[in-house]
């Protein structure tokens, strides 16, 4: 009985043990399972992560699918009617947690018209085209028939400009403005400053114009004007006048009407560091600033065309401003199936003097591209970071398809006749699709998941989830196996007693397929050049064989295997296998 | 001649600098007396201080008060993306916290929104953090009329700052009521500092759209269109971009995080097919 009772508690005991185990199990699987949380525990709202990371408390939901697939993590569009801006691709609990308004679809309030700021225009909402108004104190001025910002920035182009003289403090003064300000309309001060009353709109006439009889004088100082390149005069009363040019300043002429960019000084020139004209062009690397020591004095006025463009880059050579181009200063050479490890691409970029760089994606995961337009003999480089297209290269088995630039950023290696592993198991080819410019593998280490995110590990979190990638770059740098079977024979009347590889065409029958291309008859052994050649097609597809790095550093390994095998001793064959 | 004279009668020379240092002392003294004096006599009869110093403009005076504040409060928001303690969705980067305004975990996906009124939430932590500033100034602008004999009775006081095109502006709610001759009533006090954030926090909204619909923004665009602008993007190996906006003349900044649509080591299929 009692040796029964042993049994029965021992059973329990161990039922209870296995009820423990797989309940414990079961826990931890919940905690890793991938769902769609509505706020991480790193305070991101709507990320595809393991349950363990999801918010659950103040109401936060989790799903186990992917957040695309949910209701309460849709993207849709959050409206802020304090500010009358949208955003779009915006989670509905993000949004109402900064109180605004959510919708699925892009709400009418969201819809955009031109919105007239006095001689600038806004392509915005109609509610933040209220409050830019009243921000600048004029009118709401707001056209929702003008569907496209360039229309909007035209139709005010066309506004009529001029002196507008009204009476103040018993006194004749003017304001240059546009003529809907002037009539009161447009401005909630208006030009006069006293509510509604209007004042007499001048046509292309400047305040200073003596014929006017205000007390507007003509001055040696000079200004920035808000949206516009050049320098301008101002007169004594504060308004701009034409553009700033010193031999010009005393002319009464130049005070009276106003007068295009183009019948100013030097209208072609961007007047960089020009200290008698004004003209700024802000295409040709000139812009209004302020005079410092650097830029230089102007003869009259506190502000100067600044040069913008780049006179001496990293490579010695000039660039206007908003110029790009791409730089490579690692050691060995990039593109046609060559990149040294850890080796990026760079993109400048000329920006207000100042040499700015832009990296391209890591891991070779993107390329710059560079291009120059010529326009009147004025040359204009652009670059940009692109992606690197290489993923499907080594599927493509014709060259027609491997090179075609519109699908694919790939180079055709013609390299004899080659069994490749493919998706059917294996084919033979005479050449390999290799990416132009190998990507960079982690072939190092333990990487965290997707599921994991990045700052994760800044934050000292523990990361639970692990992918070795090294394996992948294992897989991917062994696609670059090859082996050759020869076949060494030795003749009734050859002389020698070693046996030669032979083209099997000759004595055993059967095709040649230049499989003696790989084997070396006085050395024994396999051709160093069919070893290159397949280094080279190794290297091709990534971070993989003999490869030297960024800084021209090799590996510390050789980075390739070459053994041979005898296949069949009966006919004496021989065969190399590379990888 | 008068160096051999002054060599061989090292006595005089002596009792020379001697008599020139006390006029000195004494002159110095007769100047620190008289300037005790005036101060003195400014601060004992206030009235007196108003003539010497003018009337006092309660906005100017708060805005010389609150500028220096209103500065290096954008400053410190601007650098951690508008929050002035981030404590989650943040990247390290430098040793700050930048926040992520746009984020997605994992490969191949353009990410979600996750600040999408990024100039009011600006303007919150604005606000909150003038607070304390604003009713110093006020309790500072209070005994400032109080010194120059002004009665003064002042209500509840509460700050509310506001990014407007070119200009922060703080709206100072203290109901006032200054008495001396006249009595003087104020609702509240409206101060205009010079800024060009709500510049740079519309690229910031607009580069978070670009990211988040294409995956990428071109920096070059935004520069070509906004002279004053320079525009940095820092891509990490991981994908994620930090992007610097400075404005070059006012050398105000605003930096903020983005995770989108970025390309893994290798081909990380297992990692793409997940989520």
């Amino acid at each position: 009985m009692k040796y029964n009772n042993k049994i029965v508690v021992g059973i329990l005991l161990v039922l209870t043990l296995m009820v423990i185990i797989s309940l414990g199990g079961f826990v931890s699987a919940v905690d890793t399972q991938n769902v769609c949380c509505e706020k991480t525990t790193t305070g991101l709202f709507c990320q595809d992560s393991t349950a363990d990371k999801c918010v659950s408390s103040d109401g936060f939901r989790q799903a186990p699918t992917a957040c695309r697939s949910t209701s309460f993590c849709k993207l849709g569009t959050c409206y802020d009617s304090e500010k009358g801006t949208c955003a779009t691709n915006t989670p509905q609990r993000s949004c109402l947690e900064g109180n605004g308004t959510w919708s699925a679809t892009n709400p009418e309030q969201c819809a955009l018209g031109c919105c007239v700021l006095g001689d600038q225009a806004a392509f915005v909402t109609l509610v933040r085209c209220k409050q830019l108004s009243a921000d600048l104190g004029l009118y709401t001025n707001y056209n929702k028939g003008i569907t496209s910002e360039t229309q909007c920035v035209l139709s005010i182009q066309n506004q009529d400009k001029g002196a507008c003289v009204y009476e103040s403090d018993f006194e004749k003064t003017c304001k240059f403005t546009t003529r809907a300000e002037c009539s009161g309309t447009s401005s909630s001060t208006n030009a006069t400053g006293v509510g509604k009353s209007t004042g007499i709109f001048y046509k292309d006439k400047l305040c200073s114009d003596e014929s006017l009889g205000t007390n507007c004088k003509k001055t040696k100082q000079t200004t920035c004007l808000p949206g516009k390149d050049e320098v301008y005069f101002l007169d004594s009363c504060g308004n701009p006048a034409n553009i700033y040019d010193s031999a010009l300043a005393d002319k009464n002429e130049y005070w009276t009407n106003v007068k295009t960019k183009l019948e100013s000084c030097n209208p072609n020139d961007g007047n960089a560091g020009n200290t008698v004209c004004g003209n700024c062009n802000y295409l040709l690397g000139g812009y209004c600033r302020a005079s410092t020591g650097l830029l230089g004095r102007a003869t009259y006025g506190d502000n100067i065309c600044a040069n913008l463009n780049c006179a001496k880059t990293q490579n010695g050579k000039a660039y206007k401003h908003g110029e790009a181009w791409c730089v490579y200063t690692d050691t060995g050479a990039l593109g046609n199936g060559n990149a040294p490890v850890g080796s990026r691409a760079y993109k400048h970029i000329c920006v207000n003097g100042e040499e700015v760089v832009e990296q391209c994606a890591d891991f070779r995961q993107e390329e710059c591209i560079e291009d120059k337009i010529t326009s009147t003999g004025v040359t204009f480089s652009q670059a940009a970071c692109r992606v690197n297209r290489w993923q499907d290269c080594v599927a493509q088995t014709d060259e027609k398809a491997c090179t075609n630039a519109d699908r694919r950023d790939c180079v055709w290696k013609v390299a004899g006749k080659y069994s490749v592993a493919n998706a059917q198991g294996s084919a033979e080819v005479t050449g390999i699709c290799v990416p132009r410019v190998p990507p960079g593998l982690q072939f190092w280490g333990i990487a965290t998941t997707n599921t994991a995110p990045p700052e994760a590990k800044l934050l000292g979190q523990a990361v639970e989830k692990a992918n070795d990638y090294s394996d992948e770059a294992r897989a991917i740098c062994e696609q670059a196996t090859f082996k050759c079977t020869v076949t060494l024979s030795k003749g009734l009347f050859d002389g020698s007693n070693d046996a030669k590889c032979k083209d099997e065409g000759i004595l055993g029958g059967g095709g040649s397929d230049d499989k003696c291309d790989c084997w070396d008859d006085s050395k024994k052994g396999v051709k160093q050049s069919w070893i290159d050649k397949n280094t080279a097609i190794c290297m091709a597809l990534g971070d993989c064989g003999p490869k030297t790095n960024w800084i021209g550093s090799k590996g510390y390994t050789d980075g390739y295997k070459v053994s041979v095998a005898d296949v069949a001793e009966t006919k004496s064959s021989g065969g190399g296998l590379f990888g | 001649m008068s160096k051999n004279y002054k060599e061989g009668f090292p006595y005089f020379v002596g009792m020379e600098k001697r008599l020139k240092t006390r006029g000195q002392v004494g002159i110095f003294v007769i100047v620190a007396v008289v300037i005790v004096a005036i101060i003195l006599v400014i601060f004992m009869y206030p009235s007196l201080k108003s003539v010497v110093q003018g009337p006092l403009n309660p906005e100017a005076y708060l805005k010389d008060c609150i500028s220096p504040g209103v500065k290096a409060t954008i400053d410190n928001l601007g650098k951690h993306s508008g929050y002035s303690n981030l404590n989650e969705g943040y990247f390290v980067y430098d040793g700050e916290k930048i926040k992520y305004l746009c984020y997605v975990s994992g490969y191949y996906k353009t990410c979600v929104n996750q600040v999408p009124l990024l100039t009011s939430h600006f303007e919150k932590e604005l606000s909150n953090s003038l607070k304390p500033k604003a009713q110093e100034c006020v309790n500072s602008l209070v005994d400032e009329y109080k010194s120059r004999g002004y009665g003064v009775v002042v209500g509840s006081v509460s700050s509310e700052s506001s990014v407007m095109l070119n200009k922060i502006k703080i709206s100072f709610n203290s109901p006032m009521t200054i008495s001396k001759e006249g009595v003087q009533t104020y609702k509240g006090f409206d101060i205009y500092v010079d800024s060009q954030m709500s510049e740079l926090l519309s690229i910031a909204e607009n580069v978070v759209e670009y990211e988040s619909t294409l995956g990428d923004s071109e920096t070059t665009y935004y520069m070509s269109y906004y002279p004053n602008l320079r525009m940095e993007k820092i891509k990490l190996s991981e994908g994620t971009k930090v992007y610097k906006l400075s404005n070059i003349v006012t050398k105000e900044q605003f930096i903020f995080a983005s995770r989108s649509l970025s390309w893994p080591p290798g081909l990380a299929l297992d990692q793409a097919g997940k989520a």
